[in-house]
């Protein structure tokens, strides 16, 4: 009889588990693959810049704030069908992702670089849009989106990992692989002796990232954006921007690079 | 048939299964052996066969040594019919096929021959009206008669039975062994591993008695049945004649 | 004695599909019915825009893809039989470098990751020997890693094969291979064909994992058009029903073969 007790009293602490509170819990997606910005620490708990961001925004609204790990091409499906509130996950505001999703004001800039083949003849993006030149690109990024729509003469190959893309160019399969600045530019680093990067921004515009939300709740888009003019004024940014990128910051100053962290 | 067998030894996992048997037969032409279960007759027939080889000794059959490399031995099994207890046919092959499939394959007659030739036999052997069926569908004792047509088939200089009555119903041993019976009356030579001494006393001209590895008696079906002169045998006789 | 109600849930011979009568008509539309308004109901607690526009402008895609699995999967069912059916001899030969050879091929492909195999293959293997083509380095991974499973059916098929039936083979002098070509593989073929289909199924389902490689396969068309539209279930539904219309006809080949080969009747 006490077994069955116990038994009961388990499962109903599983099934409170699952339910409590689930009105104020605010429940928010992003991939952590993308150190600093999303990763986990040593202990496997979600950290990063985007995960600091998250919990501020979470004390200004005065709710708990739950993190989930979700693939990067899963985050908009969730976001749709109600399984997350809304994506902090360096994701940069397009036209296409806004008519399914909205974006709250941006919080940062970011541009996209290019990991080149050693051997490779290319120079600049506009060597890449020709006949024979292969790139990689990461799977629903804005370097995939980027390369469909400006490079249309080049062969596209598409994977899920970064990892594989950066393979691809090391290997001289692909002459490139487009993606953000401070990717490129820790992969150059890693693979000095096989590839060379373009950091130099080349794009028409800056990629802008933001917050995304469903539609149709004009309240917390509101409350999003006046949470990120307050954190931009209390100077919450450059707090992050220190806690975690003091070193890049300085080697692209070195550089003379434009650093894409800037808001 | 002249049979001659030299201290022909055969173990299995360190035991003399045939123990240094010698044998002189000069003109036989149905053999007959007979003894208890696990006395090595199998072991002896498929030796005589070509499918296992022996690990001292030589068989001789008609003056020829029975080869012991693996080429050579196919064709000397190529030159037997050979009978086993049961599962002889292929399920996957009609009955006709199971008698043309040799006749084609290893003895490359042309198929319009070969069938005509496995027809003939399945007329002789009263099964024409199943020559379409698979063994599945044939009763024991019909299944048994392909098999001794396909046998037969390929003209072989002998035949070995290995007790091809035992896993049949009591009704259908007869049918099976007259056409045995008919083919000795044929003059083609023969030897058949058997439980049915009966059997073995009216078709044999000469009997062997085998146990535990060796020949134990060897002699005419009046010697070995009516005057039986080894312990051995006559209480193995004693035991199989009792019912 | 008149029959129950339930009868007509009923069927008499388990060994052979149901007869095509109304009665197993009715089931069958009823199941169907049952299992669709299932997914109807759960589709419709669903907070979900379809916007089916987005995708079926791709819709040249997803046909690309679909063909490009197909070639592939088809190549990949060819060599990877050739493959199980030579590696099965492997393991039945006298010969024990191939007997090795053999096992260490079935061990190796069936103990790690198809994910892991299909990485190392391309970018360390095949890069190795200067092999650069993602297609033909896909067919020749899928097939290896198919090959495996399909050596051990074949093996376990031939092993199945009572010994009798081999000393008849050999009693009549037929040679080694005409063993195997004339009564041990017809024999074979009949057993194994079940999980020989449920095989090829897989292998087809399996090369969408050629997508890690950037293989335009199905999958991966799919999931670029996802990527493209933001439409999620839009995009894997007809992925999901794409592959059923390949594998559909395989399965019921075989049931077609299994029949024919059915030495019983
Ligand atoms: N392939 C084999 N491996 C191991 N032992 C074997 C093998 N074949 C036969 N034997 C053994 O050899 C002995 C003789 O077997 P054999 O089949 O020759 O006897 P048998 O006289 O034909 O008996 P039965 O009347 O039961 O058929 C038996 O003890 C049997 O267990
Ligand atoms: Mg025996």
């Amino acid at each position: 009889m006490k077994k069955i007790l116990f038994w009961i009293g388990l499962s109903g602490l599983f099934f409170s588990g699952c339910l409590s509170g689930e009105k104020d819990v605010l429940r928010v997606g992003m991939e952590l693959a993308y150190p600093p910005f999303e990763m986990t620490d040593t202990n496997g708990t979600p950290a990063g810049i985007s995960v600091d961001m998250a919990y501020e925004l979470g004390e200004y609204l005065g709710r708990p704030v739950q993190i989930s790990n979700i693939s990067f091409d899963g985050l908009i499906p969730s976001l749709k069908t109600g399984k997350i509130d809304m994506i902090i996950s360096s994701m940069t505001i397009t036209e296409e992702r806004s008519r399914s999703v909205t974006f709250s004001n941006p919080y940062s800039k970011a541009y996209l670089a290019l990991l080149l083949n050693r051997d490779s003849p290319v120079e600049s993006v506009e060597d890449l849009n020709k006949k024979g030149r292969v790139i990689a690109v990461k799977k629903g990024t804005t370097g995939h989106l980027y390369a469909r729509e400006k490079l249309p003469s080049a062969r596209i190959n598409v994977f899920d990992k970064e990892s594989a893309c950066v393979l691809e160019v090391v290997q001289g399969k692909a002459d490139a692989f487009i993606y953000d600045q401070m990717t490129i530019f820790t992969q150059w680093q890693k693979n000095i002796k096989t590839t060379r990067a373009v950091l130099e921004p080349f794009q028409d515009d800056f990629e802008y990232w933001g917050i995304a939300m469903r539609k149709g709740d004009p309240k917390l888009h509101g409350q999003v954006n006046a949470f990120l003019l307050e954190f931009k004024k209390s100077g919450g940014f450059e707090r992050l921007a220190e806690k975690y990128l003091s070193k890049e910051k300085e080697i692209f100053e070195s550089l003379g690079i434009p650093f894409f962290f800037s808001p | 048939m002249r049979l001659s067998i030299r201290q022909l030894t055969k173990y299995f996992e360190g035991k003399a299964v045939l123990d240094d048997i010698s044998l002189e037969l000069s003109d036989v032409h149905s053999l007959a052996v007979i003894g208890p279960s696990g006395g090595g007759k199998s072991t002896l027939l498929r030796i005589i066969a070509g499918l296992l080889v022996p690990e001292t000794g030589k068989v001789a059959i008609n003056g020829r040594e029975i080869p012991v490399e693996e080429e050579y031995l196919r064709r000397y099994r190529m030159t037997i019919g050979m009978v086993f207890q049961s599962y002889n046919l292929f399920p996957h092959l009609t009955a006709l096929e199971n008698i043309v499939l040799p006749l084609q394959r290893v003895h490359h007659m042309g198929r319009e021959e070969a069938l005509s030739q496995s027809g003939r036999l399945l007329h002789r052997f009263g099964l024409s009206a199943h020559g379409h069926k698979k063994p599945a569908l044939l009763s024991g004792g019909q299944k048994q008669r392909i098999a001794i047509a396909r046998a037969v088939a390929i003209r072989p200089s002998f035949l070995l039975f290995d007790e091809p009555t035992s896993a049949l119903d009591p009704e259908y041993t007869s049918e099976v062994l007259d056409v045995i019976e008919e083919l000795r009356e044929e003059r083609k030579d023969l030897i058949l591993v058997t439980h049915e001494m009966g059997f073995a006393k009216s078709v044999a001209d000469h009997v062997l008695f085998l146990d535990e590895g060796k020949i134990v008696s060897s002699g005419t079906p009046s010697e070995i049945f009516e005057n039986p002169a080894e312990k051995r045998l006559r209480v193995f006789l004693d035991k199989v004649l009792k019912y | 004695m008149g029959k129950h109600w339930y009868h007509c849930f009923l069927r008499e011979n388990t060994r052979e599909a149901p007869p095509r009568c109304p009665a197993s008509l009715l089931n069958a539309l009823l199941v169907g019915g049952v299992l669709l308004t299932l997914f109807a109901f759960a589709f419709s607690r669903l907070e979900y825009d379809f916007h089916w526009h987005g995708v079926w402008a791709y819709r040249s895609k997803f046909l690309q893809g679909l063909g490009m699995t197909l070639v592939i999967s088809f190549f990949s069912l060819f060599v990877s039989f050739i493959l199980g059916l030579l590696f099965a001899l492997g393991q039945k030969s006298r010969i024990l470098p191939l007997y090795f050879l053999s096992r260490y091929y079935v061990e190796i492909i069936r103990g790690t990751p198809l994910l892991v195999q299909i990485l190392v293959f391309f970018y360390v293997i095949a890069n190795a020997f200067h092999v650069h083509n993602r297609y033909v380095t896909g067919v020749m991974i899928l097939s290896l890693f198919a090959g495996a499973y399909i050596s051990e059916i074949i093996r376990a098929g031939i092993d199945s094969i009572g010994q009798t039936q081999w000393e008849t083979g050999r009693s009549l002098g037929l040679t080694r291979f005409q063993l195997y070509r004339f009564i041990i593989f017809p024999q074979v073929f009949k057993r194994i064909l079940p999980p020989l289909a449920g095989q090829l199924v897989s292998l087809i389902k399996d090369s969408s994992l050629l997508s890690i490689i950037s293989v335009s396969e199905f999958t991966l068309n799919a999931q670029e058009v996802n990527a493209y539209t933001y439409s999620t279930l839009e995009s894997y539904i007809p992925l999901a029903l794409g592959y059923l219309v390949i594998t559909y006809p395989i399965s019921h080949w075989s049931k077609k073969l299994e029949k024919t080969f059915a030495y019983e009747t």
